[in-house]
């Protein structure tokens, strides 16, 4: 049961973690993020609709698809949050405005795009990419181990990818010059500024990322819970999301913390149910845990809370 | 271009409500090229949209159906949407953004779904008695919201969000577990006594709803409207609102008025919650939070935050989404591109502040320009 | 070509809309002096600094850096040119360290693995420890910003301009947020500089700083170069009366004064500011019927925290403010108001109005819920709209649209106006007039000096805050001066010369006798 825990919770996990990344990145530059929700679905559908693309082309049985999806989901998430770059930063709009309009945009645009693809394409009337679940693997040896072996048996492919780039997306925002820029700039974006730093265009690009890394999210959920793209994509996990990176205080590591609680909270919860014999509809009670714990943390340590300074300011060069 | 934008759009009489209609045309402009590049006559699928929602006449009609039914459930699905939309111009006059409407929508939904719509209560109890319970339900949320803002200084956007999905896994869980019915996957069709919507109402050869508490949303949006502009409470929530700073300095109550605020928010969203789930529905789908609050915040920035605006911006929204099954029946399109040209509308929306700023900026530059000239 | 001078500017001008803020100004700095800008509020010495630190383009003049001319188009450039600037607002990112901040846009780098860029924090720390160490700065580069006080995050800034090798560093009034012990400190560590080769430029108008620690000192007065000295051969009066300047003066017409009762008696009030600083401290004065007590002071010297704790703004901390016998330290703002405190406050934009509300409302502000203009919380708008139109009227405030202007829209003398007039139209017995002509044309201001005299020959005691000498002077039955917190003199006008008040502003004077 506890190996059951393990493997759900890190499936569930990882790709909340890799949103709330993205939305760490947008939001530590200043930009508030409520669009995660709509740049993971629209990666999703990005990615997924390239994977249905290349099925047709390397049969079903071959890999391919599946790694050239999460780039294409990528791609796409990134050129959707300039949505949300060119209402924030471009239009001045209020950003949570934005993500909301983003969000209610994403959703219309995929599901529209999904039916219209596949009758266009696929000559058939469906409001979904059928992809199935993505195929799991366990490292030989360690998985063995009892407990500790869990963490590396039956392993979505993608929750390798997230690793990596969680590990390379926490280097840059700590090691590197571009991550102390963007810090910079959500704090304090006219000290950056007299730094020479140019607010706007780490803005920008602190916005595409966490429209890249939130794709990579959607793809996937895409291919493991709900084992297709369609609009039930949007089941509210990018809110879910910044409930984490809230819960994480906007740092890397404690997100990660919170991710892995969600996640093992999630699992855990269906686990007992299961154990005790409850109705699966019980699960929703565990799946309000994360909320309130984040709320009841926010509620007892809000002068802890350090979000960033300038987040949500529209940044206007003359102002001082 | 400049000049004909500052004819247009300059000057401060209705300026907002003109820029609403001009980022509405633009968009409807935006909606004919999609149209267009799929090959449909763009003015016939607008047609289209005003046929299904009853304000254009079809070509012809179903037994016991002709515009009037049609109109009538149009006004069945305006009227949650008009109070939702209400809700979010409420905060917003205090400043504040209620993303919780959804939430509060469900709270109200389900608990008077719960209290009255399951009761065996005659239909002149039940009726009322659905949305006293809905807004006060509602207007709890609120409270909760608002005091979290002003008691620990809970950002109410991040709240919001939180209450939002607790408050929908409860009921879903709730649901799911007691009031299944199996063959829908939603709750259970609550008493036709308890309903704000009368259904299949059979008159002079017609088969129709009548969704009873349109009339009260009309004349709720009056009431807010003279809330915020003729009244002292009004006055101080638009105080606070505007400038925080000021408002203190006037002997304003900042964290009065917000709370205030939020709590008629919540109340107004508990009433487009209960005229949804138990008036233009009569059961509530676990698992998912209604995108109608959403959408309400765009709807409520189309209506540039006036009550009365409110009401032609949800009646435009409405009238699209509610006219595109028809469309979609008609041209042979997907039902979806309805919600599309939405989206492009809320989007125009959003970006209604820029517009106001820079036809401000170029307005001045061509002043300049003309002094230069002078000299 | 080698110059003596390491800057000149020469005949530079610059106008903002409505005010020439540099008139043909021309200065030249050697090369490791220390340089003053002297001269009041709103004289200039900032905006010509902004220029040279390429902040603003000037409209006419001409800019030569180490005697090469130069046209110096964004801070940025400035930097490169090796010129610094402390800003008076400090541009630090609070959640960083020092060295962060420090290194913040020229971060030395290293390659890991020969390829991976990487902040090298290490390096950083040292340079700046090795750095902090050799101008004596006392600054742990580890330490973060919000942990910091003011003082030190000033030498942060500092450090910022010589990390990035700055030979010319400008402060911009840097001792206007100090307390006495860290001005000495930072005087000694500008003095290091300059032994360091360093050439200082300093902005301020504390005459004994400049008697300390500068070389030379330029006076600038409405825009114009008066006069350069070298300090060492200038007397401090000398320096003060050129300052001040005698040129402009608008006397106003007044009768004598005729105080009656004490209306306002402030009892050894101590309020402490927003970051807990006690920007006042155990101030008492009264000021009576038919009086004006105006209290000079340089910017900054608790003089918002006054005003603001008069009229229930802030919280004070000790002390007692009493209205004609009442207690009204634990009353709120509007109680206050209704027992009769007007307030016409400095932030007339944040503060004095909501800017997106029309001139109507914000006329009725104050009033909006008494039974003058609501029944049962219901608006009476027709009689907002009579308010407005009379005050409109009498006051002559004019704008695009009447009372249904927003007053966003106005120009800054008319949103003074409406100010005025909603605060003198409650007939309270105590009015506050904070910084009231701030950024007015002269017509204005000699309009809204009448008015206060009328309201103190109306019987209402007035209290005027004021960074204007000359308003001091001319409108003031009683001058109290307040500096550091303290009102360290109180006399009538009479007594005083505006020499000695400028003194006494400078906290010269016989500090000996403060209160």
């Amino acid at each position: 049961m506890i190996d059951n825990i393990i493997i759900d919770g890190l499936a569930f996990a990882l790709p909340m973690f890799i949103m709330a990344i993205g939305g760490i990145y947008s939001e530590k530059s200043g930009i508030t993020n409520l669009a995660l929700e709509g740049l993971q679905g629209f990666g999703a559908f990005f990615g997924a609709f390239t994977a249905v693309l290349l099925m047709q082309q390397f049969g079903g049985s071959s890999q391919v698809p599946y790694y050239i999806s999460f780039i294409a989901a990528a791609l796409g998430g990134m050129l959707f949050s300039l949505v949300h770059v060119l209402l924030c930063i471009k239009f001045k709009a209020n950003q949570v405005i934005s993500g909301v309009v983003v969000n209610i945009l994403a959703a219309a645009l995929t599901s529209f795009l999904t039916k219209r693809l596949n009758e266009s394409i696929f000559g058939k009337t469906s409001n979904k990419f059928v992809l199935g679940t993505s195929i799991r693997f366990s490292v030989p040896g360690i998985s063995g181990i009892p407990v500790i072996g869990a963490f590396f048996r039956n392993v979505y492919p993608f929750e390798v990818i997230i690793i990596i780039i969680a590990v390379i997306m926490w280097y840059v925002m700590y090691k590197t010059p571009f991550g102390m820029h963007l810090r910079a700039c959500g704090d304090n974006p006219h000290a950056a500024d007299a730094a020479g730093i140019d607010v706007n265009r780490i803005r920008l690009i602190s916005v595409i990322i966490s429209g890249g890394l939130s794709a990579i999210a959607g793809m996937s959920y895409a291919y493991s819970i709900t084992a297709n793209f369609s609009p039930d994509i949007y089941l509210g996990f990018g809110y879910l999301s910044i409930a984490a990176l809230i819960f994480g205080n906007w740092s890397i590591l404690p997100t990660l913390e919170a991710c892995l609680i969600f996640g093992f909270a999630r699992s855990g919860g269906q686990a007992l149910i299961q154990q005790l014999g409850m109705p699966s509809t019980y699960n929703d009670i565990v799946r309000i845990i994360p909320y309130v714990v984040t709320l009841l943390l926010l509620v007892f340590f809000s002068k802890h809370n350090n979000s960033p300074r300038a987040l949500g300011e529209i940044y206007d060069k003359g102002k001082r | 271009m400049k000049k004909i934008l500052i004819k247009l759009l300059g000057g401060e009489k209705l300026q907002m409500v003109r820029i609403s209609l001009f980022s509405i045309i633009i968009s409807l402009f935006v909606g004919a090229i999609i149209f267009i590049a799929m090959g449909k006559n763009p003015f016939s699928a607008y047609g289209n949209l005003l046929q299904g929602s009853g304000l254009l006449m079809k070509q012809k009609y179903a037994g016991r159906q002709n515009m009037f039914t049609d109109f009538m459930s149009f006004l069945d699905t305006l009227t949650p949407m008009i109070f939702a939309a209400l809700a979010v111009a409420v905060a917003l006059k205090a400043g504040l953004f209620n993303i919780g409407v959804s939430g509060m929508m469900l709270t109200a939904g389900f608990i008077a779904t719960l209290t009255v719509g399951y009761s065996s209560l005659p239909a002149f109890l039940a009726k009322p008695l659905v949305l006293i319970i809905g807004a006060v339900s509602g207007a709890l949320v609120g409270a909760l919201i608002g005091w979290l803002k002003y008691r620990f200084n809970i950002n109410e956007v991040v709240s919001s969000i939180m209450i939002n999905y607790t408050l929908m896994y409860i009921f879903t869980f709730f649901i799911n577990t007691f009031f299944l019915e199996p063959t829908s996957r939603q709750s259970i069709v609550i008493a036709d006594e308890a309903r704000l919507t009368l259904v299949n109402v059979k008159a002079f050869g017609l088969k129709f709803c009548i969704p009873l508490a349109f009339p009260l949303a009309i004349i709720v949006a009056i009431l807010v409207r003279y809330l915020i502009n003729r009244t002292t409470t009004g006055f101080e929530i638009q105080a606070v609102g505007l400038g925080k700073k000021a408002a203190n300095y006037a002997g304003i109550s900042i964290s009065k008025n917000m709370m205030l605020a939020m709590i008629i928010s919540g109340a107004l969203a508990g009433l487009a919650g209960v005229t949804y789930f138990c008036g233009y529905n009569a059961s509530i789908r676990p698992g998912v939070v209604p995108s109608m609050g959403f959408n309400a915040i765009a709807v409520a920035l189309l209506g540039c935050c006036d009550p009365i605006g409110c009401i032609f911006a949800s009646f435009l929204i409405t009238a699209i989404s509610n006219g595109s099954i028809y469309m979609s029946s008609q041209q042979g399109v997907e039902i979806e591109i309805a919600d599309l040209i939405t989206s492009v509308i809320l989007i125009f929306a959003a970006c209604s502040e820029f517009l106001r700023m820079y036809i401000e900026k170029i307005s001045m530059e061509q002043n300049d320009k003309k002094d230069v000239k002078r000299v | 070509m080698d110059s003596e001078y390491i800057i000149e500017m020469k005949h530079i001008t610059k106008r903002f809309p409505g005010l020439v803020a540099n008139d043909d100004v021309s200065i030249s700095i050697k090369k490791g002096e220390i340089y003053a800008l002297l001269g009041e509020n709103g004289a200039g010495k900032s905006t010509l600094m902004s220029v040279l630190f390429g902040m603003y383009e000037p409209d006419e003049g001409e800019i030569f850096i180490r005697g090469e001319k130069v046209n110096i188009v964004s801070p940025r450039h400035a930097t490169k040119l090796g010129i610094g600037m402390v800003h008076q607002h400090f541009r630090l990112v609070s959640n960083y360290t020092v060295a962060e901040n420090i290194i913040l846009g020229a971060e030395p780098q290293d390659k890991l693995m020969g390829f991976i860029p990487h902040v090298n924090i290490k390096k950083a720390n040292q340079d700046i420890a090795e750095l902090s160490d050799k101008y004596g700065l006392k600054v742990n580069p580890t330490a973060v910003i919000s942990d910091l006080n003011v003082s030190t995050q000033q030498r942060v800034e500092i450090l910022k301009m010589l990390y990035r090798d700055a030979e010319i560093l400008i402060f911009d009034e840097p001792t206007a947020v100090l307390t006495p012990q860290e001005i000495k400190f930072l005087l000694d560590i500008i003095r290091g500089l300059r032994d360091g080769g360093k050439t200082i430029i300093i902005i301020t108008h504390k005459l004994e700083e400049i008697k300390s620690i500068a070389d030379r000192c330029a006076i600038l007065n409405r825009g114009k170069l008066i006069d350069v000295l070298n300090v060492p051969e200038a007397s401090t009066e000398e320096l003060a009366r050129l300052m001040v300047g005698r040129d402009i003066s608008f006397t106003s017409e007044k009768s004598e004064a005729k105080p009656g009762e004490v209306v306002l008696k402030v009892e050894g009030l101590t309020v402490c500011n927003e970051v807990g600083y006690e920007a006042v401290k155990d101030v008492s004065f009264e000021i009576h019927s038919g009086e004006i007590f105006a209290l000079a002071g340089v910017s900054g010297n608790g003089q918002n925290e006054l005003a603001d704790a008069i009229a229930g703004l802030i919280k004070t901390k000790s002390g007692r403010i009493i209205l004609n016998g009442k207690d009204l330290s634990s009353y709120s703002i509007r109680k206050r108001t209704e027992e009769g405190v007007a307030y016409i406050p400095e932030d007339r934009h944040n503060v004095g109005l909501v800017l997106g509300f029309d001139l109507k409302k914000n006329l009725s502000l104050k009033e909006y819920y008494r039974p003058k203009m609501s029944h049962n919380s219901r608006l009476d708008l027709k009689a907002m709209t009579e308010n407005g139109e009379r005050l409109i009227k009498d006051y002559d405030i004019r704008s695009s649209k009447g009372i249904n202007t927003i007053v966003r829209t106005m120009s800054g003398g008319n949103q003074q106006k409406a100010i005025i007039a909603r605060e003198l139209e409650l007939q309270t017995p105590l009015i506050i007039f904070m910084q009231p002509t701030r950024g007015l044309d002269i017509g204005a201001i000699s309009n809204i000096h009448k008015q206060m005299i009328a309201e103190r020959d109306r019987g209402a005691a007035v209290l005027l805050i004021s960074l204007e000498l000359d308003e001091v002077m001319d409108c003031a039955d009683t001058i109290g001066v307040i500096f550091d917190g303290r009102i360290n003199r109180i006399a009538k006008a009479s007594e005083l010369t505006i020499d000695e008040v400028g003194r006494f502003m400078m906290g010269v004077g016989n500090r000996g006798e403060s209160a």
